[in-house]
């Protein structure tokens, strides 16, 4: 029926990866779309040097929302904060690996948009404790 | 009976394929597609009579002139206005109830007053009213819905009193697709002296709409929902609420006198048509009228009826399909569902690659999800081009959706 719909994107979409929640992570950040229902809470614990060291998320959405979000926490773990700045829409959709139109770009780039808004509020408290 | 074969030959678009397959389009609640007729209606006014309207005294725009208020006659008689004074050109629905909301309704609300809508309303219907409401300090007020889909009528004289100035509703759901029963209510609202408002965008391009019968003050609808144009809409109001009603836009055509600090205004109509107004679309939107009227609305409000009866059928048969909103007999043609756990976006995609439009979401009527519980729906919507064999290939889509992605 489709490219979009491939086996690994159904494999994410019913066994999410790192489902769940942190004790106390270092960036927590949600992403919601109103107009479609996709939510998403995303957590990371960084490590001694910066990089991420455990993520976890929940989230309710449709199957390429959460199955960009379960693929992309797989991607980013192990990367620095700047490495995670550095991340592109186009570096999401290329982990998704799917033919993903202008029509559901937005839902793919959910967990980029909660890593984004994790990321300025990380910085901002980075800042308040200078 | 409609000649459905015949009816789809005037539509060239209904012949295209999308993803290999042939169109299956179920989505003429947010815009319908448009007939032979109105196109070429609109290319020979561009190709042979294309003007600015009202004061030319040149042949081409008493020509344009002509055919853009030979619309306005075509509207008044399609919905059976008193007068053509009654039908002002706007964009479409929401502009209409804006209109009201802006010239009427800071006017006429006050502090303490009282707005009624329903809570299943579309975002048009609402959000004027909050920020009339926001300004003038007045209150909304929700007639609920029953867990059937209806209006909860039992609550209507809980909820009418002499607060409420006026009462604003849709007269067909665009989610539940049920039919509202307008008459009762503008009785109503008129017995505690508040004027009435019906959002006619559903109703008027589905079903015989005739305003004196309703005795509703004002009717708004889009040219677009009903074989026009986009960029056209109508408000019909009583003349008496018009004639007393300030003007809307400032500028060119809705003046009589223009001096320095002040300024009188056109006679209605076009006291509320400010600017070159939406020239060739009031024509086509003349056309879109001329073809409804030949085919009847009685006919075409009876055709939805037996597809989506059949539809409903279809689909209520496939296991774990939930439709909301009224039995058949109570609804126009729009079939709003939620389909297993599959999210409407992806089932819309899907749909999609099956040839099939629908859409997906809230459909505009958040208020109206939470009050169902649900995010989205995902909506088919059916018009006089719409057959049952359609509804049929819609029903196998989603039994093959069910098989890949069904969990």
């Amino acid at each position: 029926m489709s490219d979009l719909y491939k086996e690994h994107i159904l494999d994410h979409y019913a066994n999410p990866r790192n489902w769940g929640r942190l004790d106390s992570p270092d960036i927590a950040a949600d992403a919601d779309d109103p107009s479609c229902g996709d939510q998403v809470h995303l957590e990371i614990d960084l490590d001694s040097d910066g990089r991420v060291a455990q993520v976890a998320f929940e989230g309710e959405g449709c199957i390429i929302s959460m199955a960009s979000t379960s693929l992309f926490t797989e991607y980013i773990k192990g990367k620095t904060i700047a490495e995670l700045e550095a991340i592109s829409e186009e570096d999401v959709l290329r982990v998704l690996d799917a033919p993903v139109g202008s029509g559901r770009r937005r839902c793919a780039l959910t967990p980029l948009r909660a890593l984004q808004a994790g990321l300025r509020k990380y910085r901002r408290r980075a800042q308040g404790d200078d | 009976m409609l000649d459905v074969e015949r009816i789809r030959r005037d539509f060239p678009i209904l012949c295209r394929q999308v993803h290999g397959k042939p169109l299956v389009f179920l989505d003429s609640a947010a815009s319908s597609q448009k007939p032979l007729q109105v196109l070429a209606a609109m290319e020979e006014t561009y190709r042979q009579c294309y003007a600015n309207v009202h004061r030319g005294v040149y042949t081409l725009s008493e020509e344009a002139t002509c055919s853009y208020e030979e619309a306005r006659d075509k509207v008044a008689s399609f919905i059976n206005a008193r007068a053509r004074e009654e039908i002002i050109f706007t964009r479409n629905t929401t502009e209409s109830i804006n209109l009201v909301a802006y010239t009427w309704g800071r006017t006429h609300i006050g502090p303490g007053d009282r707005i009624l809508l329903t809570e299943m309303e579309h975002h048009s219907n609402i959000v004027p009213w909050q920020l009339l409401a926001q300004e003038k300090g007045a209150e909304l007020v929700y007639l609920p819905i029953t867990d059937e889909g209806f209006l909860d009528l039992d609550r209507l004289d809980d909820l009418l009193d002499e607060r409420v100035k006026l009462v604003a509703f849709t007269m067909m759901s665009n989610v539940l697709g049920t039919i509202i029963p307008v008459k009762e209510i503008v009785e109503k609202a008129h017995q505690v002296g508040a004027i009435a408002l019906v959002d006619g965008a559903q109703a008027v391009p589905h079903m015989p709409v005739d305003v004196q019968d309703l005795g509703c003050d004002f009717l708004a609808f889009s040219g677009h929902k009903m074989c026009g144009p986009t960029g056209i809409g109508v408000l019909y109001g009583r003349e008496e609420l018009l004639e007393e009603m300030p003007p809307f836009l400032g500028g060119g055509d809705m003046i009589r006198r223009v001096e320095l600090d002040h300024s009188t205004w056109n006679d209605l109509p076009w006291k509320f048509e400010a600017g070159t107004p939406a020239i060739v679309e009031g024509i086509g939107l003349g056309a879109a009228v001329d073809y409804l009227t030949e085919i009847g609305m009685e006919a075409i409000a009876a055709h939805e009826q037996e597809v989506v009866a059949y539809a409903m059928e279809r689909l209520s048969a496939l296991p774990g399909l939930k439709i909301v909103g009224p039995p058949a007999e109570h609804r126009g043609g729009v079939i709003a569902f939620t389909f297993r756990n599959i999210h409407p976006h992806d089932l819309a995609h899907l749909l999609d690659l099956e040839g099939i439009a629908v859409r997906a979401g809230h459909h505009c009527a958040q208020p109206l999800h939470r009050r169902l519980g649900l995010v989205a729906t995902t909506r088919a919507s059916f018009y006089l081009y719409n057959t049952s064999e359609e509804a049929d290939r819609l029903a196998e889509a989603l039994e093959k959706v069910a098989r890949i992605v069904g969990k």
